[in-house]
């Protein structure tokens, strides 16, 4: 068998107000646009993932929050009506996906040997959270390739930012290795916003855009010079720098998605492509690819 | 203002899934004591507010009549599925919503099917009987950026909303949630640490005594060091909605839960 590859990885945001302003038919809630400089971002995006043809997507979301290890999703199908608890006026979408089971069990296992804990969810009833869905909608809308779905260990949140993404990049190594040895070709999916200063109160028109602009100007510059260094492929900079970020511009990158992405990647310094920025109630939203297959770099070495 | 009974509980599942882990049957005997007790008060509805229901955007309040479903929770898939089956008193919640709104609190109801009612509201109303087409919830979201202050005005303005009702109030949360990160045999399960064992014995003895003005000086140092439950926002809920004081309170059962601290107390006014 040949060995997996990990084709690239993309900054995939997750706010609802995508798939809103999409108008999709799994959507219940019908909106008049809005959030257009983010959606046509995420329509390059979806192009160059078309181009790829990846047998699998695995997203990490940090909207299915566990404490105790790292969870995966270990349901072949899941499909139901995901409603949004926070925008529940919306999102009320209707999802029907496909679990790659075996690279699942797989990651877990090789997360096991590596000293992290982790645990399959194998309740058919389990409801899929929305920030796993959004990410997935907006990436790929056809829904007709198997996804891995790995929860946020909250690590980042009980312990210092350092020690919280250790864990996140022994669960990227545990990742890597796993889709080498199963001869897959992947693509990575971190379901992060950048800066996450947001307003507190929603316009009476949602999508009215002549309200959306950037919560916090120190977040906005912040995104901006992590956009910048990325561009760069200036990575050991911005990993340099991440836990400032955080802080400062109380990044959800903290919640680990961003650094299991590249650490599943080996941290290449590689220039990423910015498909688009762009603000969600004030936060910062920046879908941008690390195209592994492009440069070469998407073989994978035997840990 | 008819405050006829009030409670703080746990919102974790696991009483409701295995309770046939010592003391975690316990703590769903003791919530299900504590809900006989509330049905004994006759009220008219149950002002819940639960720390697991997160809002980000305005305040939220469950404006669905009747709420059905089964749910999972995220961290505990294992142990199986809760069921859903929950009234609201959908005339009193509205009533809070347009007082918060005079108040100058941006707030909306959720009114939604398969809206994803919280694992804390679905364990308390669950074992405590409450919930229910003769028992309905006003049922309160946890805003993440309301401080315990906030929390406490937001429950007074709907218990002074309610006042014409008889109106049982009850906070779901926990005491210190410093859970074990790993895999543990479930028949040890203990407090994390001697240290959050001696908070939570502390501030539960301070409940018992009745002693608001001590509790509201250490309650901010058991927050910092103990890490309840999301600042025990549970019990500043209870607080504000007794207008700020009781004269005593029974600590049903006190025990851990995967290493945090979980009580069930019943307050007198």
């Amino acid at each position: 068998m040949n060995e997996g590859k990990i084709l690239s990885g993309f900054l995939a945001p997750h706010p609802p107000h995508l798939v809103y302003g999409e108008n999709p038919p799994q959507n219940e809630p019908k909106s008049e646009g809005g959030w257009e400089p983010l959606r046509w971002a995420y329509e390059r995006a979806r192009a160059s993932l078309d181009k790829q043809k990846p047998d699998v997507l695995l997203v990490h979301s940090p909207h299915w929050i566990t404490q105790v290890g790292h969870h995966f999703l270990g349901v072949k199908n899941l499909s139901g009506k995901s409603v949004d608890p926070i925008f529940p006026n919306l999102f009320r979408y209707q999802f029907d996906l496909e679990v790659d089971v075996d690279l699942a069990e797989m990651i877990c296992a090789e997360g096991s040997e590596r000293g992290i804990v982790t645990k399959m969810m194998c309740n058919p009833n389990f409801r899929v959270d929305y920030g796993t869905i959004t990410t997935l909608h907006m990436i790929r809308p056809e829904w007709d390739i198997p996804v891995v779905v790995i929860s946020a260990n909250n690590s980042p949140y009980y312990n210092a930012v350092g020690e919280g993404q250790n864990e996140m990049d022994l669960l990227g190594k545990a990742t890597r290795e796993a889709i080498r040895k199963s001869g897959k070709r992947a693509v990575l999916l971190a379901s992060n916003t950048l800066s996450h200063w947001h307003f507190h109160e929603e316009p009476e028109i949602p999508e009215d855009m002549s309200k959306e602009h950037p919560e916090n100007y120190k977040g906005y510059k912040w995104d901006i010079r992590m956009i910048e260094l990325m561009r760069q492929g200036r990575m050991q900079e911005v990993f340099k720098l991440h836990p400032q970020f955080v802080e400062e511009a109380f990044s959800e990158t903290k919640s680990g998605a961003f650094t299991w992405m590249h650490s599943a990647m080996g941290y290449p310094e590689l220039a990423a492509e910015l498909y688009g920025y762009g603000t969600v109630i004030g936060t910062g939203n920046a879908v941008m690819e690390w195209d592994l297959q492009g440069a070469g770099l998407s073989n994978l070495k035997a840990a | 203002m008819t405050i006829v009974s009030a409670f703080l509980v746990p919102g974790s599942p696991l009483p409701q899934l295995r309770p046939d882990i010592a003391p975690w049957g316990r703590l769903n005997e003791a919530m299900v004591k504590a809900g006989k007790a509330l049905a004994n008060s006759k009220p008219d509805c149950v002002l819940m507010f639960s720390t697991q229901w997160f809002a980000v955007l305005d305040q939220l309040w469950l404006t669905r009549s009747h709420s059905t479903g089964l749910h999972v929770d995220e961290n505990w898939h294992e142990f199986g599925e809760q069921p859903v089956d929950i009234y609201s008193d959908v005339t009193l919640v509205q009533r809070c919503i347009d007082a918060c709104n005079a108040a100058s609190i941006k707030t909306r109801g959720a009114d939604y099917d398969q809206f994803p009612i919280d694992t804390g509201t679905i364990t308390a109303t669950t074992l405590m009987g409450c919930g229910t087409a003769n028992l309905p919830l006003v049922l309160a979201a946890n805003n993440l950026y309301n401080n315990p202050k906030k929390i406490e005005e937001l429950a007074a303005l709907a218990a002074n909303e309610l006042k014409d009702k008889r109106v049982a109030v009850v906070g779901v949360g926990g005491l210190s949630n410093n859970v074990f990160h790993e895999n543990i045999d479930l028949k040890k399960d203990r407090i994390s640490s001697e240290s959050d064992d001696k908070w939570n014995r502390k501030i539960l003895s301070l409940m018992e005594s009745a002693d608001i003005d001590a509790l509201r000086s250490t309650l901010p140092q058991y927050a910092a060091e103990a890490r309840p439950e999301m600042g025990l926002k549970s019990f500043h809920w209870v607080l504000g909605a007794m207008n700020g004081s009781f004269k005593k309170a029974e600590v049903y059962a006190y025990e851990p839960l995967y290493g945090s601290g979980a009580a069930v107390v019943e307050f007198k006014a």
